[in-house]
This record gives structure tokens, C-alpha cells and sequence, in this order.
């Protein structure tokens, strides 16, 4: 793909990132017994957002938002999007572990300049389901690291594509993650971190305006990014971007299900949860593998 | 003589006499002393760097019939070359952070007397020199830790005691060694061993790996490390935790590769129940249990106490899991966490210092904008603990990751990679309830730290940042450390490391990073304008926001501390104290056996000799 991909790959996440937000309200809506607002809502906000005027806190309170928006465009050139992947030599699966970092990292140095108390116990929130959730997802992509020996994203796709999906020769692992994925959307039962009617929206409670705008882009870029992950781990990728983006809606609609349905956990709760069966499975997965060694 | 021999020949004498003229010009003039003290450790890295890619042995003194050697070669060197630059940038901080303390002359003198024995212990080629400079930096440690008397000098008691027990037992192992093959020399003492019984050979590793386990924090060794680095003034702990614990490594390092060589280490022991592969293990509960007990600490120096045993679980994790990948990340990640945490140590010490020597992370807050570059430092530096890209500790992490994975160790790339979810954690924790937040009222008036501050930290800073946008800085050197020691050599270039499963290009992810903060910052300037406000000025759900500090600081994980807290009690420091109560007793018993009158000591001669006399008529051994 070469220089294109560049621009391609982070367009697609934009565009598919914003849909999958009007795409989530109508389902909710339909849910609900509701019309809902038109598809393309969320544009009409950003834009209106971006032009409003707004209120600041200083230099990493502005900084910390740029960088988080940032940090997510820069995950998704390493993630394949059906044979685009600008950087797919640079690091594998392990530099995008800690790429995902620098989005919540930016967010929270600017939510914690932001002075709110509203914000701290958001960003508290933040970093325990975040660390709930990293304990089976390790597992899970431990998993499969040992088992195609790979820590190529790019490998890993190519070895599903040869034999059998993610999901089929790594049954657990597939089931755990799938568990963990409303926690890593930060959708219920795990939106405590955005709870409005406790703490206000939390992290975003003093974003107006342009700020708004850009926490709302971010926000689609990192679900983007972990459904990404999620069909490019166990749906054995694709050949070319529109099987792939077909396989993520449906993983996304099916997330949307579980968010229409269950309530607000506690974060204690959400802790416990992830902390059982999606790390029993996960490490159960792990341990399989581990006995029966890997792939090829 | 070429210079770099001149240089060798005269780098210990430099700096030993550089520490006893600092104390002795301290009578003169303290500025005089504090000048001197700079010059000389300013000296010692341009005589180090000058040492680069040299390599000699040269026997100084004799002991008996036995050779003292002094050697240099590219693993003293990156250890040489990194002490000294250290020990120079906490003395130049502490400039400041001294100034209204008393005893300043000892301070000076025992900052640079350390750094002379360190110097010492990474330059010897025999036992006996590895020995006396070992005990002399013991006790330099002990006489700075306790420094500040009251509870450093408890600290400091209960480091000495420890360590005391480590240099006992290496003591044993030289011994033994030396009953056994004749010699202290390192270099021949590594031609005898290999034909030593195994059994043997898993003696003498223990003995030393006590020893060197204690220095560097191993669990469960590890108890000393808390206060002792709680306590000890930052300039110090920097020094402490960036360079002196990682003597331990340097002591693995020297034990297991130059000493018995990576052919036999590697295989003592069968399959899981080899040797390096319990130390692995070990090394990751290291990694695992003082990274998320740091997210509980309330004292910022504790919190990073903490976290930097957890960090030196990751160092002998990649040294003992014996791959070229590993000891390369190893090695790495020693080099970037002496730079990482010095600079976090200091960072602390500036706030601790402008703050007049507030600790507690819980009355902290909203410091960022009074101490830009402090919070920059210590952001820099939270950034390298973590691991996050285009910092140097994400590379070494990486080479620890890949070759765990890759040659089948999932369970123990999980506990590294875990680890690093206690350190982000902790980190933020000690970022946000310092700098980030509302700042209180008391807090007003601070001025940013001073220049002196300052400087140690931005060059610390920059060393963090270059080294992980151009890791092969570094790796080159390691990579000839290991194809000395006998390893295959790494695909290393200047940003990167490149081999056939998955290549690690810094500079790729430093351009894209750079251009998209970029385009990013475009997009945000043609949106609306914004308008900057104060912190009270927040938006509260229509409650009244207080004017000083009203932030969630206290308790900022404490949903999940009361889940964990029925597990968290340190058996650990219980058994040790356990022991010393055991062993008190013991005294009290052998006390009471002296009771002062002389009839008590004929009796017990005569039941002594009645025991020998029993013995030898029924067993005969003599």
C-alpha cells in the first residue's frame, strides 16, 4: 500500500469510528421502542462543537487531549485494517500494547489539570477497570503470541488466514475476550468511569466546545481500535478493508446488545467480574496452549 | 604509555583522593568544597568516557602471593561510565537540596567515596579486591542512609544488619573458593570451575546470589529497601537506587557469566528445576508483588522505594533467563532505570525541598504550573517507568517481552507484563495527587526548584528520551558485552533492533508520533476559541466547589485496596523480625551461661571435656 496507507488507514478509523457512534444511538433507540436521531448526528455535533467557544484549564489540560488523540491515530497505523497497515514492521503486537497506553495516559494528565474532583475519581475508575481488564487480556494475547510463536499482528492474521480462525483453534481465549470487550469499549455494565448521573461524565465533566469535539473523535478511534484488535486476534483478519469492517460491525452490534441490557456495575463489582470467569477462562486458554504447545 | 593507560592506571587514585581532599578543603571554605566536589566527579566521567572500547589488566598490589587486579572491559565500562555520571548529577543536586544541613563535609566525602568503591567492585579481576571495595561501599551506605538520625538511623540499622548477613555469606563462598582452587583471581578461578561437581557450583551461586540479591533488592531479600531509600536524603536515594542496588547486578553479572560462563549456568539443574530458571521465577514475583504494593503507598519516596525493587525483578529477570535477547534487556534496562528513577528520586527531592520536605502524596497537589520543569521530569520519567515508546525503558522492556515469549515462557511474560500495570498505577498516582489537581492555599506562593535542581533533571531527561528514540546508543555496547560473554550477536542498529520475527524501529513510531501531534494541533487551532479559567472556576453538578484544595487525592484507589487489603500483610519482614527475636533470645541465653563466678566456668570446661572424651570413646573420629 505504501504512502497511501498512511492517509487511508486513519481516515477508515475516523469515518467508521463516527458511524459506529450514530450507529450505537439508533440500535439503542430501536432498543428502547425509540425513533432515535438520524445517523448522521454525531457529525452534526462535532461540527457544531468544533466551532463553539470553550472554556480551558492550561497548557496539559490542552496538550494532554492533542497527545491522547494522537496516541490513538498512531495505535491504529500498526493495527491491520484488511492489507492496510502503514507500519507494520515497526514493533508487532507488543508496541501496540503500550501504544494503547498513551490515549488514557493523555486523557488523564489533561482530566487531572482540569481540577474537578469529578475528574480525579473518573480517572481513579479509569485505571482500575483498566487494570481489571488487562489481567485476562494479557492472558489472552499470551496466548496467542505462544501459540502461532509470533509477536507480529501482521503474522498473526496471515497464520489465521492459512489455517482456521483465532476463535476456533483458541476457543477460551475467544470466549474471555469477548467477555472483557464491553469493559474495554467502556460501555454497561462497565461505563462507571462515565457514569453521568454520579459523577457527572467524569473524565470529560470540564471538556466544552473543541475539546469536547476532539474527546469524542478519540473516543471513536480507540473503540475502532479495540474491535480492530478483536476481529484482527480471532476473526482472522481479512484480505481486504470491507470484509474486514463487515466483520467488525457485526462485533460491535453485538456489544451494543449486551450495553442495551445489563445495568451500571459498581467498580468493585466490574473488578470481581473480570477478575473471575474471563481470567479463569483466559488463563485456562493459556495453560491448554502452554501444555499442548503452539501452532505449525 | 598511551592515555588510556595513563587514565586507568591513575582513575582510583583520583577519585579516593578527590573524597578525602573534599572533606579537607570543607575546613577551608564550603564553597571552595562544594566547587572541588563537582570538579572532581566531573573529572572521573571525562577519565571514564575516555576508557571507551579499552580494555586491560593490571595487577596494583599484591596480597601474600596473591595478585590484586584491577581490569576494565565493556561491561565495567557502561557500569564505570553510568556511576559516574550519576554520582555527578547528585551532587550537583545536591547543591541546593544540602544547603541548610550540617556535617556537609562527611555528606561530600561519602557521596564520592561511593562512587569510588563502585568504581572498585565493577574494576576488579579477583575476589579479594571485589570484597573490600564491596564492604567499603556497604558501609559508605549505612553512614548515608542514616544521615538525618531518628528513623534513618533505624533504617539504616536495619540495612547494615542485612547487609551484613549477604557480605557473611559471600565471604563464605571467596573462602571456599579459594580453599578449593587456590586462587582469587576471577579469570582463572572461571578455568578451575568447570570441571567442579554441579553441586558444588550451586553452593558457591547461592552463597553469592544472597549477596548480590540483597544489594539489588530481590525478593525475598528485599526488606531493607523500603526505609532505607524513605530515609536517606534524594540526592542520595537517586544514587542509591539508580547505582548502588544495581551493584547486585553487576555481582549477577560478573557470577554468572564471567565467573562459571553462560555453558554451565545455563544448565544446572533439569528442565524447570534448573537454577536460572528458579531465579526467573523468583524475579517475576519481584516484578509482580512491590509494583501493585507501591499503588498503596501514601509517601511518594515509598511508592517509588517500592517500585524500583519491582523494576530490578525485570534487570535479573532479563540477565537470568539467559537468551542474548534477555541479557541484552537486562542489561538495557539496568542502564535505563538507573536514569529513569535518579531522575524521579530528584524530581521528589525538589518538590520535598521547595515544599519544605513534604512527602505525603495525600497533602500534595496542583504543583505543575508553580514547577514546570520538575513536572516535566517527572513526567519524563513516569514515562520511562512505564515503558511507554520513544522512551528508553520501553526498549528494554521489549527485548524482555519478545524473548520471553518467544522462546516459550508465557506465564513469566505475563508477570512482566503485568508488573508494568502496577508501576502505571503508582506512577499516575504519585504524577496526579503531586502535580496535577487543585493546588492548596499553602502552596500559593511556591517558586519553581532552583538551577542547581534543575540542570541534573533536564539532562536526565534528555538521556531518557534519546536513548528511546535511538536505542542502538546504547545496544551497541551491549551487544559487544554479549558476544564477549559468549552470546550471538543482536541485528542492532541506531533506532532499532531488526531480526526475522517482528523488527522494533523507534524512529518510525518518533515520526509518526511527531507528525500527528502536529496535524492534530492544527486541527485544534482553527476550532472555536477558547478561554482559560481558573481551577475553582469547574463545573460541579451545581454543588459549591471550595476554594483550597477540594480533589480526590486521598485513598485514590480505594475501591481496590479493600478488596486486596485482607491479603496484604508483609510475612516477609515478619519472619526477619521473627529471626531477630529468635536470636535475641539466643543471646539472652548464652548471656545467662556467664554468671560471673569462676566455680560456673570450671564446670563447664569439665562438662565440655566429659562431652569430648564421650564422643571420642564412642564415634573415635580422632
Amino acid at each position: 500500500m505504501g504512502v497511501a496507507g498512511f492517509i487511508l488507514s486513519p481516515v477508515i478509523g475516523f469515518v467508521i469510528g463516527i458511524f459506529f457512534m450514530g450507529l450505537f444511538r439508533i440500535i439503542m433507540a430501536r432498543i428502547h421502542w425509540r425513533y432515535g436521531p438520524p445517523l448522521y448526528q454525531p457529525v452534526i455535533d462535532i461540527i457544531k462543537l468544533f466551532l463553539q467557544k470553550s472554556v480551558s484549564h492550561g497548557v496539559i489540560f490542552e496538550l494532554g487531549l492533542l497527545l491522547s488523540l494522537a496516541g490513538s491515530v498512531v495505535t491504529l497505523l500498526f493495527i491491520p485494517i484488511g492489507n492496510i497497515c502503514p507500519l507494520n514492521i515497526s514493533g508487532g503486537l507488543l508496541v501496540v500494547l503500550y501504544l494503547m497506553l498513551l490515549a488514557p495516559i493523555g486523557i488523564a494528565l489533561s482530566g487531572g489539570s482540569g481540577s474537578n474532583p469529578n475528574i480525579s475519581i473518573g480517572i481513579s475508575r479509569k485505571m482500575l477497570l483498566a487494570l481489571s481488564y488487562e489481567v485476562p487480556f494479557l492472558l489472552i494475547v499470551l496466548t496467542l503470541m505462544f501459540y502461532y510463536r509470533t509477536i507480529s499482528l501482521v503474522n498473526l492474521v496471515h497464520f489465521q488466514r492459512a489455517s482456521s480462525w483465532g476463535i476456533v483453534s483458541l476457543p477460551l481465549a475467544g470466549i474471555a475476550y469477548f467477555l472483557i470487550l464491553p469493559a474495554m469499549l467502556g460501555i454497561r455494565p462497565f461505563d462507571m468511569v462515565e457514569a453521568p448521573q454520579e459523577i457527572s461524565s467524569g473524565l470529560k465533566v470540564e471538556y466544552s466546545g473543541k475539546f469536547l469535539a476532539l474527546y469524542y473523535i478519540e473516543h471513536a478511534f480507540r473503540r475502532f481500535i479495540v474491535i480492530a484488535l478483536f476481529v484482527n486476534l480471532f476473526l482472522g483478519g481479512a484480505g481486504e478493508p470491507f470484509t474486514f469492517l463487515l466483520k467488525m460491525v457485526i462485533v460491535f452490534v453485538l456489544g451494543v446488545f449486551i450495553n442495551a441490557v445489563f445495568p451500571r456495575f459498581r467498580i468493585e463489582q466490574a473488578i470481581r467480574f473480570n477478575w473471575t470467569w474471563p481470567t479463569i477462562l483466559a488463563l485456562a486458554g493459556l495453560i491448554i496452549t502452554y501444555i499442548w504447545g503452539g501452532y505449525g | 604509555m598511551s592515555y588510556p593507560d595513563i587514565i586507568f592506571n591513575n582513575l582510583l587514585i583520583v577519585a579516593l583522593g578527590g573524597a578525602f581532599l573534599t572533606y579537607l578543603l570543607g575546613k577551608v571554605s564550603q564553597n571552595v568544597r562544594n566547587g572541588f566536589a563537582i570538579f572532581i566527579s566531573s573529572v572521573l566521567v571525562l577519565m571514564v568516557a575516555g576508557l571507551h572500547g579499552y580494555g586491560k589488566e593490571l595487577v596494583y598490589a599484591r596480597f601474600f602471593d596473591h595478585p590484586l587486579i584491577l581490569r576494565i572491559n565493556n561491561l565495567s565500562w557502561l557500569f564505570a561510565i553510568t556511576i559516574t555520571v550519576l554520582s555527578t548529577m547528585s551532587i550537583i543536586f545536591s547543591l541546593s537540596y544540602m544547603k541548610d544541613k550540617t556535617r556537609l563535609g562527611l555528606y561530600y566525602m561519602m557521596m564520592l567515596l561511593v562512587s569510588t568503591s563502585m568504581l572498585g567492585i565493577v574494576m576488579s579481576g579477583d575476589l579479594i579486591s571485589f570484597y573490600v571495595f564491596w564492604e567499603i561501599m556497604s558501609w559508605s551506605i549505612f553512614v548515608l542512609v542514616s544521615y538525618n538520625k531518628g528513623p534513618a538511623l533505624a533504617a539504616g540499622l536495619k540495612y547494615i544488619i542485612i547487609s551484613l548477613a549477604g557480605s557473611l555469606c559471600m565471604l563464605v563462598g571467596i573462602l571456599s573458593i579459594y580453599g578449593n582452587f587456590g586462587t582469587f583471581d576471577i579469570s582463572q578461578i572461571a578455568g578451575f570451575i568447570a570441571s567442579a561437581p554441579r553441586g558444588y557450583i550451586v553452593f558457591i551461586l547461592i552463597m553469592f546470589c544472597i549477596a548480590f540479591g540483597i544489594k539489588n533488592g530481590l525478593m525475598p531479600l528485599h526488606v531493607w529497601v523500603p526505609s532505607a531509600y524513605t530515609e536517606s536524603p534524594s540526592p542520595f536515594t537517586a544514587l542509591l537506587s539508580g547505582m548502588l542496588a544495581k551493584m547486585g547486578t553487576f555481582g549477577f553479572l560478573m557470577i554468572f557469566y564471567i565467573m562459571l560462563g553462560s555453558r554451565i549456568f545455563l544448565y544446572l539443574g533439569q528442565g524447570r528445576l534448573s537454577f536460572h530458571y528458579i531465579l526467573c521465577l523468583l524475579a517475576g514475583i519481584t516484578i509482580v508483588i512491590p509494583n501493585f504494593i507501591a499503588v498503596f503507598q501514601d509517601d511518594a519516596k515509598k511508592l517509588l522505594a517500592w517500585s524500583s525493587i519491582g523494576q530490578c525483578g525485570y534487570i535479573i529477570l532479563g540477565i537470568a533467563f539467559g537468551t542474548s535477547l534477555g541479557l541484552a534487556g537486562g542489561i538495557f534496562h539496568f542502564f535505563n532505570h538507573a536514569i529513569f528513577k535518579a531522575l524521579l528520586f530528584l524530581a521528589v527531592g525538589a518538590v520535598e525541598f521547595r515544599t519544605g520536605g513534604v512527602r505525603d502524596l495525600n497533602s500534595l497537589g496542583g504543583l505543575a504550573n508553580k514547577m514546570p520543569v520538575t513536572f516535566i521530569a517527572t513526567l519524563v520519567g513516569a514515562c520511562g517507568l512505564i515503558g511507554i515508546p520513544l522512551t528508553n525503558g520501553f526498549v528494554s522492556k521489549w527485548l524482555i517481552y519478545k524473548t520471553l515469549i518467544l522462546n516459550g515462557s508465557p506465564f513469566l511474560a505475563f508477570a512482566a507484563l503485568i508488573g508494568t500495570w502496577g508501576s502505571l498505577l503508582a506512577i499516575y498516582k504519585l504524577l496526579h495527587n503531586m502535580f496535577l489537581g487543585q493546588l492548596s492555599e499553602k502552596h500559593k506562593n511556591i517558586k519553581s526548584a532552583p538551577f542547581s535542581m534543575r540542570l541534573p533533571m533536564v539532562i536526565l531527561c534528555a538521556v531518557t528520551i534519546i536513548f528511546g528514540i535511538l536505542p542502538g546508543l546504547g545496544l551497541n555496547i551491549i551487544n559487544s558485552i554479549g558476544i564477549s560473554l559468549g552470546f550471538e550477536s543482536l541485528g542492532v542498529n541506531l533506532w532499532g533492533i531488526a531480526s526475522e520475527t517482528g523488527t522494533l524501529n523507534t524512529i518510525n513510531i518518533f515520526a509518526a508520533i511527531i507528525v500527528l501531534v502536529f496535524i492534530v494541533y492544527i486541527i485544534f487551532r482553527t476550532g472555536g476559541k477558547s478561554v482559560l479559567v481558573s481551577q475553582d472556576n469547574s463545573y460541579a453538578a451545581g454543588a459549591y466547589v471550595p476554594a483550597d484544595k477540594y480533589h480526590y487525592t486521598v485513598d485514590f484507589y480505594n475501591p481496590f485496596y479493600t478488596m486486596v487489603k485482607p491479603w496484604l500483610k508483609d510475612r516477609i519482614d515478619q519472619f526477619y523480625v521473627w529471626i531477630g527475636k529468635i536470636s535475641e533470645k539466643l543471646a539472652e541465653f548464652v548471656r545467662r551461661m556467664y554468671t560471673g563466678d569462676l566455680g560456673n566456668y570450671v564446670i563447664y570446661i569439665m562438662l565440655f571435656l566429659a562431652v569430648l572424651i564421650c564422643v571420642q570413646l564412642i564415634w573415635r573420629p580422632w
